[in-house]
């Protein structure tokens, strides 16, 4: 291995454990102050609709960190598979069970084991079935051609890898399937000291 | 990543910036519009 691809890999674990870090620091404390809008605020803001919020657990509510509602545009349908890549405590894949239904399936992937468990607990909570594997969306942990819809929400963006996540997600989806995601996007090439900074970057 | 999903040979890719996203902190949100940073919403089918 060359010393660039060291030294890549070396700042891609560096950058798995800050974003597992930032991410649980939401999830435990989410009465902590962030740099970013996160909970009921931060999805009032994108407009989830106030009943959701209001069906949903309080701790899935209260751990959400998304930057929009890839709900809008999804049009899920009664009896579609759906994959939440980084499905977090687990908002997204409740909203979304209830759309496709008991004969649906919602299928979780997180980089953090216990957020999976506590995503399953949540959706367990409302009577939701949702099933979650830890791993990582540039090898997602589902069969090719098995999902219908992949939504997910301020997630791409924490990859280094990002065509490796898309050709994944073109991966796993069935012909014929969609995806739904939102993401944070910079018209800028961003600096290198933001670039070297797992810190930064988790952001 | 509008330019990645076609290359990966999806389809009717669109986009759609999120309107209401922001930062919390304000020297936050003035690094990100410095850096034209913004949330968007992506849509693309496999055909």
């Amino acid at each position: 291995m060359t010393d660039t691809a060291d030294a890549q890999q070396s700042l891609e674990a560096t950058l798995k454990g800050e974003i597992v870090r930032m991410y649980q620091e939401v999830a435990d404390h989410p009465d902590g102050e962030f740099h970013f809008f996160h909970g009921r605020e931060a999805a009032e803001l994108f407009d989830y609709p106030r009943e959701w919020l209001d069906r949903a657990p309080a701790g899935a509510v209260a751990s959400f960190a998304g930057v929009g509602n890839p709900h809008e545009r999804a049009q899920l349908k009664p009896g579609e598979t759906v994959l939440d890549l980084g499905s977090g405590a687990g908002l997204d894949a409740i909203i979304a069970s209830w759309a496709v239904g008991a004969t649906g399936k919602v299928i979780g992937v997180d980089l953090n084991p216990s957020m999976c468990l506590k995503a399953q607990a949540h959706a367990a909570a409302t009577g939701a079935s949702m099933e979650c594997h830890e791993g990582r969306m540039e090898d997602i942990p589902v069969p090719d051609a098995s999902v219908d819809v992949v939504i997910s929400n301020g997630v791409v963006n924490l990859s280094f890898r990002k065509r490796r996540v898309v050709e994944e997600i073109f991966r796993v989806l069935r012909p014929g399937g969609r995806m739904s995601i939102t993401d944070i996007v910079s018209a800028k090439q961003l600096s290198q000291s933001i670039v070297n900074d797992p810190k930064l970057w988790a952001s | 990543m509008f330019r990645l999903l076609e290359e990966t040979g999806f389809t009717r890719v669109r986009s759609a910036v999120v309107p209401h996203f922001r930062f919390r902190k304000q020297a936050t949100q003035n690094s990100a519009e410095a850096y034209g940073v913004k949330a968007v919403m992506f849509t693309a089918l496999k055909p």
